[in-house]
C-alpha cells in the first residue's frame, strides 16, 4: 500500500527529531508522538522507509556523531559517550567497535594521527597524477 | 585488469559550501582534507554505504588549480549554468529523502516521479551540479 505525502512528512519529522536530539533519552513512545502515529504504525512505517528500525537508526546516529567528535574534538571518550546519549562506556565501546571496526580510543589515535600527517605532509595524501596534472610541482630544470 | 573505481573528481563552485552540502546535509563522511602550501585543497568525501569510493570535491576556480584565467572563467560559466550533471545517488526511499532535504532548503529540479527503473527526483548541490536521486525499483 502506498504511503501518502502526509505520512511521509510525519515519519521524516520523527527522523529529524532523532537527528537533532540524539543526545536525549528517546523511546518509541516519544517518537510516535512526534509523528502523530501509533507506536505500531510508526515502527512499521519507519522500518519500511529507512530499512532499519528506529532503535537501529538512533544507535547508528549516536555512533556516527561519536566518530566525528573522536576525530575532531578534545572531549574525553567518557564525555563523548555521555554527550551522544549512551548510558555506559561499556555498551558505547561495544557498539562503536561493531559499527566502526575499532575501539573508540584506537579510532581516535588513528584519526588524529592522519589529521596531523595531512597538515604536515599533504602531498602524501594526494594522488601524484593530480599534483602533476595541475602543475603543483615546479617544472624540472632544463 | 581494472577492478573498480576508487576516486572520482567533482568540480564545485565553492569547496566549503560543497562540504556543507555533502557532509552536513547529506551525511557523507570526510575521508581526507589536506591543503598544500600553495592553497590547493584536496577534500574527499564518501557516501555512507560506499566507503571505498572517494569523491574529490575540487574547485576549478582556484588559481592553484588552473592558473589560466580563461579556463577558470569557462568552468565558472558551466557550473553556474548547471551544465554539468554529475551522477546518480541511491536512496532507500526517494520520497522520504525528498521531504527531508526539501525541509533543509535543498533545491530540486524535479519532484519524485515513478520511472521504469525506480522513483527518481533531481536534486541540485548548490555548487554547480545536479544528481538523479533514485530509489531503485525492486527486481
Amino acid at each position: 500500500m502506498p504511503i501518502t505525502p502526509d505520512v511521509y512528512k510525519k515519519i521524516v519529522t520523527a527522523k529529524v527529531y532523532m537527528d537533532e536530539n540524539f543526545h536525549e533519552t528517546i523511546d518509541l513512545d516519544l517518537l510516535s508522538r512526534q509523528a502523530c502515529l501509533s507506536r505500531y504504525h510508526f515502527h512499521r512505517l519507519f522500518t519500511r522507509i529507512y530499512q532499519k528500525t528506529p532503535h537501529q537508526y538512533l544507535t547508528q546516529k549516536r555512533v556516527e556523531q561519536a566518530r566525528q567528535w573522536l576525530a575532531n574534538d578534545e572531549l574525553t571518550v567518557s564525555e563523548i559517550c555521555n554527550n551522544v546519549g549512551f548510558e555506559s562506556i561499556g555498551s558505547f565501546s561495544v557498539l562503536f567497535k561493531k559499527e566502526i571496526g575499532f575501539a573508540p580510543r584506537y579510532y581516535r589515535d588513528r584519526a588524529q594521527l592522519k589529521k596531523q600527517q595531512a597538515q604536515q605532509q599533504p602531498r602524501s595524501f594526494i594522488p601524484h597524477c593530480f599534483i602533476d596534472h595541475f602543475r603543483h610541482d615546479p617544472p624540472p630544470a632544463p | 585488469m581494472i577492478t573498480k573505481l576508487s576516486h572520482v573528481s567533482l568540480f564545485v563552485l565553492d569547496q566549503q559550501k560543497a562540504y556543507d552540502f555533502y557532509v552536513t546535509t547529506l551525511g557523507f563522511k570526510v575521508n581526507t582534507d589536506a591543503t598544500m602550501e600553495n592553497g590547493f585543497r584536496w577534500l574527499t568525501v564518501t557516501a555512507p554505504d560506499q566507503p571505498d569510493l572517494e569523491i574529490a570535491l575540487l574547485s576549478p576556480l582556484q588559481e592553484s588549480m588552473y592558473p589560466d584565467p580563461e579556463t577558470r572563467a569557462a568552468f565558472k560559466t558551466l557550473l553556474e549554468k548547471g551544465a554539468l550533471g554529475a551522477g546518480v545517488l541511491h536512496t532507500p526511499d526517494c520520497r522520504a529523502s525528498y521531504e527531508e532535504l526539501k525541509a533543509k532548503g535543498v533545491v530540486f529540479k524535479s519532484e519524485p516521479k515513478e520511472q521504469f527503473y525506480g522513483v527518481e527526483a533531481v536534486v541540485t548541490d548548490g555548487v554547480g551540479n545536479w544528481f538523479s536521486m533514485t530509489q531503485p525499483a525492486a527486481r
